[in-house]
């Protein structure tokens, strides 16, 4: 027998309209239109969705574990982060510099 | 035309015609979906064999609709209708009835001549005058537009791919299409309901049915069969031999003992 | 230690192999998944396929027994939820052939495979469904011990084949719950139903009792299985498991067990039984139990039987011409 295998597509549904789509797995389809019918029952039959994306597995390019470590915060980026800054919620005369008051 | 909000409102002969359609409507549903189910695990692939048994479930949990509207109509609780009138109180079209025999290309185009006649039946059921049949009709409705979608990519799909899947689907076309015409089989509940607005005559429903598939085949590069002669007499109880070894299927368990739970 | 065999080693030094092995043990370790673009030894790759393979068949050929009574189902509540458990067994199945797939094999060698007889299935399919009661025990008691491994793998250091099983566990708890309304509904019917249930229990007890695969004893795979956490628990254990959870559901049923040594020690919180027939257990998992033939030759027969259309539909996504329809 020839080789029937089919392409993949990767599926990512969104929940609700304003919901982020997510990835939620891949089917074997020919073409986009028939990876959107398949995934529909495939990944929609139980759980709610209003909308779903397919991609063509060879569309995604991705990074690489090995670099994994590119991402990790090493040095400090609190900077970055509304808990890296801190005052206090109301100004007491102890924290106003002597010079003002002179 | 003023709206019939209860089936208390009736008048008996309309009555007698309402349940002779929602018959018509539930056992095609019912032997259609389990016609489909029978493909369930053993479909070309994966994905549409999920997709099929998909279709499958809707078809039955529509013929349970149509059911349930009987038993409010004062007829038997869904599973006793299902699962205990003998083939000649079945009122399906013989499309429904035709056994799979492993037909790939029969199956999903005698799907989508089925969804598209439901489609153009439940649109006009929408329009009807009778309410409770018009609010089931739009739910039903909203799942029979996959269907339609489905039955539609596969049929263009198929139609024009290669010499094999052509020719497949087109002794497929021929086969199917006299059946299909079976759906439209007048019925002496016509004049009634067409009276009272709830459904248009079963012509009427065919006209529409054939503007609709006929660009749809006509893209496939199917050629539609122009002397097709329809199939009757499934509206009035004559069915191929092949819904009764289907009856028997379905009924054996139930026959046990029709008194028992399962 | 594992270690390397020649072929496995890549272009690797034996050093570097050793480095890349801890690294890998030492993920594993931390409770973290190892993705498809990860080194992984070769031992790790062939057993993941290997099991995940297995799996997929099984899925695919649990659609058989349950799919035959899918006509006969007596009830429309009954109908459609079998229609769609198997649905659910065949969509499994598309899960893992596609996590066996990010290993390597592609899914149609998977399943070209199988129906050449040349992979395995789960025991239990190789036996017949006789009546309608067997539907009801196979979801509640196959699909119940089916949980206890798949819930167990889930947790496994695999990405996809964890993030497959979360999903599948998910729908098999419909199935056993829906199984074991249908015991219930069984053992407090007609008498008659109830003897059919226990018919179906007697004849299913012995391969469920094999289905978690053989004792600790004697299985060969389970210990590289565990220290690479492909597999969480061994055998016995699960098996304990399942007897735990279900046993006393059997009894309260009034139905008994075809094994007249069970019991269950309080003090230990262990299970006696008698030992499975592990000879027949291999003998069937090999292709000789009185359903194998027909499993196989059903799968090849479907496959076969679509082989223009997938065909067809290539050639028609090749040319490209076919307009997606609109709904209306």
């Amino acid at each position: 027998m020839t080789d029937t295998q089919w392409p993949i597509y990767e599926v990512f549904h969104q929940q609700a309209r304003g919901d982020p789509h997510m990835y939620v797995g891949s089917v074997h389809a020919t073409d986009p239109e028939m990876a959107l019918l398949l995934a529909k029952e495939q990944y929609a039959r139980r759980q709610a969705c209003v909308n779903l994306w397919v991609v063509p597995v060879e569309a995604i390019t991705a990074s690489d574990y090995e670099d994994a470590d590119m991402f990790a915060h090493e040095t400090d980026k609190s900077y970055r982060e509304s808990w890296g800054y801190k005052t206090p919620k109301t100004i007491r005369s102890k924290d106003v510099d002597q010079d003002q008051s002179s | 035309m003023k709206p019939i909000e209860s089936f208390d409102d009736l008048t008996t002969v309309t009555r007698d015609a309402l349940v002779d359609l929602l018959y018509r409507l539930g056992d095609d549903e019912l032997v259609l979906g389990h016609r489909n189910s029978e493909w369930t695990g053993l479909a070309p692939i994966l994905e549409e064999d999920i997709a099929f048994s998909s279709m499958a479930q809707d078809e039955m949990g529509h013929a349970q609709v149509y059911y349930q509207m009987l038993h409010a109509l004062g007829e038997p609780d869904p599973d006793t209708i299902a699962f205990s009138r003998k083939p000649r109180e079945y009122r399906c079209a013989s499309l429904v009835s035709l056994a799979n025999d492993k037909n790939w290309a029969f199956c999903l185009l005698r799907q989508f001549l089925y969804d598209a006649s439901e489609t153009v039946r439940l649109t006009a059921l929408c329009e009807g005058t009778l309410v409770p049949l018009a609010q089931a009709a739009r739910k039903i409705r909203s799942e029979e537009k996959y269907h339609l979608m489905h039955g539609r990519s596969w049929v263009l799909r198929l139609g024009n791919a290669t010499d094999e899947s052509h020719e497949r689907m087109q002794t497929a076309l021929y086969e199917a299409y006299p059946h299909a015409l079976g759906l439209f089989e007048p019925t002496a509940a016509d004049e009634p309901l067409t009276l009272a607005g709830i459904c248009p005559r079963e012509e009427e429903l065919r006209r529409q049915w054939e503007s609709a598939v006929a660009p749809v085949l006509a893209d496939a590069g199917l050629e539609q069969p122009e002397t097709a002669q329809a199939a009757y007499g499934g509206r009035v109880g004559h069915h191929p031999e092949s819904l009764t070894s289907l009856l028997n299927d379905m009924q054996i368990v139930y026959k046990i003992d029709p008194a028992a739970k399962w | 230690m594992v270690t390397a065999v020649a072929n496995e080693l890549n272009g690797l030094s034996p050093q570097e192999y050793d480095h890349r092995l801890a690294e890998f043990e030492a993920r594993i370790n931390r409770g973290e998944k190892i993705e498809p673009a990860d080194w992984m030894p070769d031992q790790y790759r062939q057993q993941l396929i290997r099991l995940i393979h297995v799996h997929a068949n099984s899925e695919i050929c649990g659609a058989l027994p349950e799919g035959k009574w899918i006509p006969h189902a007596p009830t429309f509540k009954r109908k459609m939820a079998l229609v769609a458990k198997v649905q659910d067994e065949v969509g499994h199945a598309q899960l893992l052939y596609r996590a066996a797939e990010t290993l390597g094999p592609s899914r149609e060698e998977l399943i070209e495979s199988l129906i050449a007889g040349k992979s395995k299935f789960s025991n239990v399919f190789h036996y017949p469904s006789e009546t309608w009661a067997d539907v009801a025990i196979i979801a509640w008691l196959i699909d119940g011990a089916a949980i206890i491994n798949q819930a167990m793998m889930s947790e496994g250091s695999y990405g996809p084949y964890a993030r497959a099983l979360k999903r599948i566990c998910y729908e098999e708890a419909f199935h056993m719950k829906h199984g074991y309304e249908m015991c219930f509904t069984m053992a407090t019917g007609t008498r008659a139903q109830h003897e059919m249930l226990q018919e179906a229990l007697d004849r299913w007890w012995a391969p469920i009792m094999m289905f978690h695969g053989p004792s600790d004893k004697v299985s060969t795979h389970t210990k590289l299985l565990v220290r690479w956490r492909i597999k969480l628990k061994t055998n016995d254990e699960q098996r304990q498991q399942f007897l735990n959870q279900f046993v006393p559901k059997i009894f309260d049923l009034k139905l008994t067990v075809p094994d007249k040594s069970i019991r269950h020690d309080k003090e230990t919180n262990h299970w006696h039984y008698a030992e499975p027939d592990w000879e027949e257990f291999v003998r069937v998992v090999r292709g000789g139990g009185p359903m194998s033939r027909d499993r196989i030759a059903t799968r090849r027969m479907a496959h076969e039987n679509g082989q223009w259309v997938r065909e067809a539909l290539a050639a028609a996504a090749a040319g490209r011409s076919v307009p997606m329809p609109s709904a209306n």
